[in-house]
């Protein structure tokens, strides 16, 4: 009886993920189908699945005269800076909360989170300013210190919760041997959260990957645009080319779908045990 | 002197965190307050102090209202969606014996996506003249004609609402699955030996030990949804006819629109205070829920 119920529980279970991972999945499967048609198929026959005749035109046309590589570029540059400088700030400002301000620590996370719902359109209007009275507007620059204001409060808070699993004894005996407070750190603390530091830039790079609003508001030249709002420019233009959009978008969306699936197990355990603990 | 040079190395370590958090949010929110009392205009230099008066503008402003209310049905809705969808996922896995892995990996890949190519994969499934699911509604039957599901007024908000569910439910479901696994098995076993049921031991076992990673959670969603101008902007840009126009749209509009920056930097801090007041609520009762389980 028991059993039975058990199956049959398990079954409706399968029915309903199965459901769910159609829903989820569909989108990406569009945008990749969608992006090997020719226009005149993506409008005559709206629901076939299938391509009557594979094609790369869109793609070729994204990359040659709409110059998407150098977008994508800008994009990856400022997500792999943003996540080095953010990582190395908030591993130390971790480890250092953990550390030597232990009485104040768990004030110090919630001050983190409040600064996490700032928002982002409140920032923006003065980051403009900012930027304008540096000379930084329209530069690659200028978008990775305003990335870093919400790359390092919550790479902070994430990582508190790593640090706090390594045991202080291991510290206590590097410190025995005669290692200052830096060299443990680096030899002996940051080894034992790589796990932790890696989910952490992960997300980082994802975050910054994704951005839009700054830099909607502070790139203005085509050339600089990361791809989020180039891909934006596109939708913005005269006459709609989805084929050439779903092209654009596939070179966006696959790499950080297939670094989330690489990823997935490492996300799962970080960021719950960042904000748990 | 050995002393010094401790408190001096400790400090090393908290500094450059410290400095971003001063130059790049402490210091913008008080010259937001700040240029929330002046009438700062985009393109114009000059400004001048007005007190108080957008403020008072921006409160007696109808449509800032509807902004507002606009933004609680988009934020409870979204978030009731997301945490439904994710938490019956987490458990439904949790629950399977086999392809655990496969559906995880499927049911993740909406958290990936950008805005943008969330915006556009979205826009292009539900065009109303070549889009996939208004087309497939014809053919089936279902539908006369074919369906306008972001420029009919009726069904826009809806729709926006269900595709951020889409996007919001996959972080739910990773994070409830990863503290469902770190629930001790044997109490499982142990309640099973004492006769409880499904239900019972999902109410006394699953739930005490989620809640606060839940209620974590749904603070930091609530935050984010709220916040959220991607999504939106990026669909309807807040039409047909402002009929989505949350407060961080009616915001942006007001600040890069008509230029009043003055007055938009009034709206975005009426915004951080209700989110501060939401926070401190949430905040509160996660700590009576901690202090319970010691």
């Amino acid at each position: 009886m028991g059993k039975r119920k058990g199956i049959i529980g398990n079954g409706l279970c399968h029915i309903y993920l199965i459901i769910l991972s159609v829903i989820a999945f569909f989108p990406l499967l569009w945008v990749l189908l969608s992006s090997v048609k020719s226009s005149g198929e993506l409008t005559s026959n709206p629901t076939k699945f299938l391509p009557e005749k594979f094609t790369l035109e869109n793609f070729i046309h994204v990359i040659n005269d709409l110059k998407f590589v150098d977008n994508i570029g800008n994009s990856l540059l400022i997500a792999f800076s943003v996540t080095i400088i953010a990582i190395i700030i908030s591993s130390m400002a971790a480890y250092g909360i953990v550390r030597f301000f232990p009485r104040i620590g768990n004030v110090m996370s919630k001050a983190l989170v409040t600064m996490y719902l700032f928002p982002p359109i409140l920032l923006a209007i003065p980051y403009s300013f900012i930027m304008a009275r540096l000379g930084l507007t329209n530069t690659r620059i200028g978008l990775v210190i305003v990335y870093l204001s919400f790359s390092v409060p919550y790479a902070v808070w994430m990582l508190v919760g790593f640090f706090k699993t390594v045991p202080i004894g291991i510290e206590e005996a590097a410190k025995v041997d005669g290692a200052n407070k830096v060299q443990v750190f680096i030899k002996v603390v940051l080894p034992l959260v790589v796990s932790g530091i890696v989910a952490t830039a992960i997300y980082t790079f994802i975050n910054a990957w994704n951005e839009f609003l700054y830099a909607l508001i502070l790139i203005n030249s085509t050339d600089l645009m990361t791809v989020s709002v180039k891909l934006r420019s596109l939708q913005g233009a005269e006459i709609l080319n989805w084929g050439d959009m779903m092209a654009a978008s596939t070179l966006v969306v696959v790499p950080s779908v297939i670094f989330f699936t690489i990823i997935q197990n490492k996300i799962s355990g970080g960021l719950s045990e960042g904000a748990v603990k | 002197m050995k002393t010094k040079t401790k408190n001096y190395a400790r400090w090393v370590f908290v500094l450059p965190a410290l400095i971003v958090v001063t130059v790049l949010l402490i210091y913008p929110i008080f010259s937001s307050v700040f240029y929330s009392m002046t009438t700062k205009h985009l393109i114009k230099p000059s400004y001048e102090f007005v007190g108080l008066a957008n403020y008072i503008d921006v409160l007696s402003d109808a449509n800032f209202y509807r902004a507002f209310f606009h933004s609680i049905v988009w934020t409870v809705a979204s978030l009731i969606g997301q945490i439904f969808v994710g938490f019956t996922a987490a458990l439904a896995i949790n629950r399977v014996k086999h392809a655990k892995g496969i559906y995880k990996t499927l049911l993740i890949i909406p958290w990936a996506f950008p805005s943008i190519v969330i915006a556009l994969s979205w826009k292009w499934i539900l065009n109303g003249v070549s889009g996939f699911i208004p087309n497939l509604l014809v053919q089936l039957g279902i539908c006369d004609q074919l369906p306008q599901f972001l420029s009919e007024g009726n069904i826009v908000f809806l729709t926006l609402i269900m595709i951020n569910i889409w996007f919001g439910a996959p972080m739910i479901m990773v994070n409830v699955l990863s503290a469902l696994q770190t629930i001790p098995q044997d109490q499982y076993e142990a309640a099973q030996i004492d006769g409880a049921s499904h239900l019972q031991q999902f109410i006394h076992i699953t739930v005490p030990h989620i809640k606060v990673v839940v209620g974590l959670l749904v603070v930091l969603r609530t935050i984010w949804v709220f916040n959220n101008f991607d999504i939106i902007y990026l669909i309807t840009g807040g039409g047909p006819a402002d009929l989505t126009t949350t407060v961080p749209i009616y915001a942006y509009q007001m600040g890069w629109g008509t230029k009043l920056l003055g007055k938009s930097s009034a709206v975005t801090v009426l915004l951080l205070l209700f989110l501060l007041l939401i926070c401190i609520f949430y905040f509160w009762i996660i700590a009576k829920w901690e202090k319970e389980d010691k």
